[in-house]
């Protein structure tokens, strides 16, 4: 039995309480029914020894009354002065059969028996108790028990006087167990006359019956008058007391223990009968009362238990109206708080807030779970010109926008797959057991889903969308390769306007070294481990550095200095750029804004993803630096052809806004892509950067000799200033300061370096061409 | 109970020169000084002594009998005149003179006489308290102790006699001794113990049946 139990403790409480209390009332009970006893025997035995004393008295007075009266007897006293023995023995018989005594003596006054009833023709002898006379000259009359010699008397001794003193009359009563029965039954005492002497103790009389009787004479011989003893006579216990009666002869009282104890042994019996009663009756009723107290308790417990592994289902179901059946009501609120909690938490932690549509941690979890034997595929969707709407109409409407799309979307993946909003407009299907043919089929009805006209406060929005389809486990066996791809995918659907693509069939498989630098590119970026390097542009007219490049490096500290070429298309493919370019614009802002202070005229200029002109983060980070007061210096912004012709049509609206701003426009890499000067022209640009592919290839190519001239021809008559870079000899310096060009860079004028450096060149540089001049 | 002899001792004192008669005078006391009543002391002449009959009376008044100790010569007669207003039953165990007078008031007709020496116990049947002696002898020359212990005989002739002393409450008579009386006064002193006169129950005259 564990006494960590708290059933087994309160049980052992209340049967220990019990028992001690049991305990010491049977105690308590004992002790005073011991003494109870004690004293009941003590004083039937008292009050036996009085009642046989005054039946003893009694009965001599009945011999006094009797020898009294006989001694004053006329007639008697004349037969005894006359010596009249006959007339003596008749008087002496008629008087002791009144009374019924059985001893009848005259005694002369020298002790000689006279006259004997029992024996009337015996001569006179010699008074067997002489003391007796000498006591009874002392004190009339004199009555005692004696032994005469083996039978025993209770005799009474009284005087003749005539008027002087005649003779004595002995008159005795027979003491034999008739008697001694006869006390016994008033007295209510066992009562034994003994003769003790040195030979040891004989019963004369006795009211105890054989076996005990026999038992006595031993039993007594270490009895006094002082106290009472307990004598024990075959196996019975006899309270015991003696009272001399004579010289040797003693008056034992007893009382028997047994019959005064029977009425207390029998309530001993009953308690004892109550305390194991009680016992098993407080074991089964605490035991009871414990499991009621218990019962709830451990099945509390073991609800806790339950929702400590996170299982709510099982409600407690409270019956008891006490504090048990408040705590366990208590319980199921809590729980139930935790669970409503937990599953709120739940929601937030994978759920869309905006369409209600899974998010995206949930998605990568469903991406985690796939296993290799399921085939699945994934279809990410992408809004067309969603942050053209955005910007024009307002956020309301894009939100609006992306609630609709993702109602319609949820219409259909019903037992299709898992639907996820991703991020701002991406929105992704896991579907699994799809193969390609059917990854395709479904992403044909999203797009037909999509292509309904949205009604937004009384506004008809055409939206369209490009699928990006990547299949598991051919294009990747982990979530962020599958969505990497199919992200590679969507871009690629855009960019060929096909509106599906397939991950297998875009080309671009990145390197595995720039799959790891994505993952640490938001790392970097905390870490500081970017940094801005300027590249001069130097202007062919005045020969003065007027502006400078700027170019991001990455000081890995593992893989040293990273060129912008390795890591920048990744972090535009993953939508990382949002983030690295307004941390460029902010950099190289200030740096220009320390330059203007002092005294360096340099415009900076930036290079500006297709990710950044699409999206309306960048016109609103440049106007919110414009409103800084932070432009003063001028801002150049370099945009690639092919970016331009990713969204002719946003790329107009924010090229527009920037322009707006003050902010000076250039073309990166003219050439390269198929820009038609019709829609260059529409364009609020101000610069054209060749292509350096042509600058490098000027010394052997007349062809490419040829565009360079031309274009810089062209630029001109646009209005527009001409750069090329990537100038790295001095025959093409030479040849474009010859055919035009307004600026040249690269590294035959300086490679890009950092802030630091580049003053130290620029006021180096300075002093050669005071001292040319 | 007697001392034993020793205990008691008779001294003879100087007496004073008589001519043809003496006389006695014997002191009864306890050892512890205290005068015995009732002692009789007798002396008895070895030659017959002369007779002088007399009469003598023992009275029963408030229910005893007075007095308690009466000694006279052999052949006296005694009466028992009753003064009290009731009877009385006067009687006599003792060998030397068994008698009864039963119930009478007043003077009974004859007196009892006391023809043998001896000791006589008279009671009364009707009280039992009731108690006298009688001391029968046979010389004229005997007297017996007062309150004060003492007692006289006069007007003894010279010669030797048997002193006795007798006492009722002394079961046994004290061993007797010769004395040899001149002109003289011979006063002894005599030791002994007796005891007291055994309580009885004499209940009050009111309301009670005596
Ligand atoms: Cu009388």
């Amino acid at each position: 039995m564990s006494f960590r139990s708290l059933r087994n403790r309160i049980v052992a409480v209340f049967v220990g309480l019990l028992v001690l209390v049991m305990a010491m009332v049977l105690v308590l009970v004992n002790r005073s029914g011991d003494q109870i006893i004690d004293g009941v025997i003590e004083r039937q035995l008292k009050s036996g020894a009085r009642t046989f004393q005054i039946l003893l008295s009694q009965n001599n007075s009945q011999l006094e009354i009797a020898a009294k009266l006989l001694a004053s007897d006329f007639a008697f006293r004349e037969a005894i002065a006359t010596g009249d023995k006959p007339t003596i023995l008749s008087a002496l018989r008629n008087h002791g059969n009144r009374i019924r005594a059985r001893k009848m003596l005259l005694v002369s006054l020298d002790g000689r028996v006279m006259a004997d009833t029992q024996n009337p023709s015996a001569r006179p002898y010699p008074f067997p108790l002489p003391d007796l006379l000498s006591n009874a000259e002392q004190s009339v009359p004199v009555s005692t028990i004696a032994a005469m010699p083996s039978e025993a008397y209770q005799v009474v001794v009284v005087p003749v006087f005539a008027p002087a003193r005649l003779a004595w009359i002995v008159m005795g009563f027979r003491v034999d167990d008739a008697w001694a029965r006869e006390f016994a039954s008033i007295s209510g005492v066992e009562v034994s006359i003994v003769r003790k002497d040195k030979g040891g103790i004989n019963t004369l009389a006795t009211s105890l019956s054989g076996e005990l009787a026999a038992d006595l004479p031993k039993a007594a011989a270490r009895l006094d008058s002082s106290h009472s003893e307990l004598l024990t006579l075959a196996d019975s216990h006899y309270q015991s007391v003696a009272e001399p009666l004579d010289k040797n002869v003693l008056a034992i009282l007893q009382r028997q223990i047994d019959q005064d104890a029977a009425p207390f042994r029998t309530m001993q019996v009953v308690l004892w009968g109550i305390l194991a009663g009680g016992v098993l009756f407080f074991i089964v009723g605490s035991f009871l009362l414990a499991r009621r107290i218990t019962h709830p308790i451990n099945r509390l417990a073991l609800a806790a238990k339950r929702i400590e592994t996170g299982d709510y289902s099982d409600a407690l179901a409270v019956r008891s109206q006490d504090e048990i059946g408040e705590l366990a009501s208590s319980f199921v609120r809590m729980s139930e708080g935790i669970a409503s909690r937990e599953q709120k938490i739940l929601r937030l932690a994978y759920q869309d807030l905006l369409t209600g549509l899974f998010n995206r941690t949930r998605f990568l979890q469903a991406l985690e779970e796939l296993s290799e034997g399921n085939p699945a595929a994934i279809a990410l969707v992408d809004l067309d010109r969603f942050r053209h709407i955005n910007n024009a109409l307002g956020h309301g409407v894009g939100d609006h926008l992306l609630i609709v799309v993702g109602q319609r979307l949820d219409a259909i993946s019903r037992g299709s797959g898992l639907l996820a909003r991703l991020g701002e407009d991406e929105f992704a299907f896991l579907l699994p057991e799809h193969d390609q043919n059917a990854a395709w089929a479904f992403a044909e009805t999203i797009l037909e889903a999509l292509r309904k006209p949205v009604e937004i406060d009384d506004q008809r929005l055409d939206i369209s969308a490009s699928v990006g389809i990547a299949l598991f486990p051919q294009d990747g066996v982990n979530a962020s390769t599958l969505l990497r791809r199919a992200e590679l995918a969507v871009y690629a659907a855009k960019k060929h306007r096909s509106g599906i693509a397939l991950a297998a069939t875009v080309e671009e498989q990145p390197e595995p070294e720039h799959l790891s630098l994505i993952g640490e590119m938001r790392e970097a970026l905390v870490r500081d481990e970017f940094v801005v390097h300027y590249q001069p542009k130097l202007d062919l007219h005045s020969g003065e550095v007027i502006a400078v490049e700027a170019v991001i490096r990455w000081l890995h500290p593992e893989r040293g200095l990273i060129q912008p070429c390795k890591f920048i298309p990744f972090a535009e493919n993953t939508g990382f750029i949002r983030e690295i370019t307004p941390w460029v614009l902010e950099k190289v802002v200030d740096q220009a804004a320390r330059w203007h202070e002092s005294g360096r005229k340099l415009l900076p200029s930036v290079n500006i993803s297709t990710y950044d002109l699409l999206s309306a983060g960048l016109v609103e980070t440049v106007r919110a630096l414009a409103s800084d007061q932070k432009l003063t210096p001028g801002l150049c912004l370099e945009i690639t052809e092919s970016a331009l012709m990713e969204d002719p049509e946003i790329s107009l609206d924010h090229l527009m806004q920037l322009a707006a701003l003050g902010v000076r426009l250039s073309v990166d890499d003219y050439g390269a892509g198929q820009a038609s000067l019709a829609y260059l022209k529409a364009l609020p640009i101000h610069e054209l950067k060749i292509d350096r592919s042509f600058i490098h290839s000027l010394a052997q190519s007349p062809k490419d000799a040829a565009i360079v001239r031309s274009t810089v021809a062209l630029g001109h008559a646009l209005g527009l200033t001409v750069v090329a870079e990537g100038v790295e000899t001095e025959a093409d310096f030479v040849w474009l300061r010859q055919v035009g060009a307004d600026l040249v860079q690269g590294y035959w004028i300086a490679r890009p370096m950092p802030a630091s450096e580049l003053e130290i060149w620029l006021d180096k540089r300075q002093r050669w061409a005071v001292a040319a001049n | 109970m007697i001392l034993a002899p020793k205990a008691w001792l008779p001294l003879l004192l100087a007496c004073s020169a008589c001519a043809t008669a003496g006389s006695l005078e014997v002191v009864a006391a306890t050892p512890e000084g205290k005068p015995i009543e009732d002692f009789a002391v007798v002396l008895e002449a070895a030659a017959p002594s002369p007779t002088k009959k007399t009469k003598s009376a023992i009275i029963q008044r408030d229910r005893e009998f007075n007095p308690y100790l009466t000694i006279i010569q052999t052949g006296t007669a005694i009466e028992f005149p009753n003064r009290d207003p009731f009877k009385h039953h006067v009687y006599s165990f003792s060998q030397p003179k068994m008698f009864e007078i039963k119930l009478y008031a007043g003077k009974p007709a004859k007196p009892v006489v006391f023809d043998k020496p001896g000791v006589v116990a008279l009671g009364c049947n009707i009280h039992d308290w009731m108690e006298a002696y009688v001391l029968v002898v046979d010389t004229p020359y005997f007297g017996k102790t007062g309150q004060d212990g003492r007692a006289h005989l006069d007007n003894i002739p010279e010669g030797v006699y048997r002193l006795r002393y007798w006492h009722p409450r002394l079961m046994d008579e004290l061993p007797t001794r010769e004395l040899r009386m001149g002109n003289e006064n011979v006063r002894l002193t005599l030791k002994a113990t007796v005891p007291p006169r055994p309580a009885h129950n004499k209940p009050p005259l009111e309301g009670s049946g005596y």
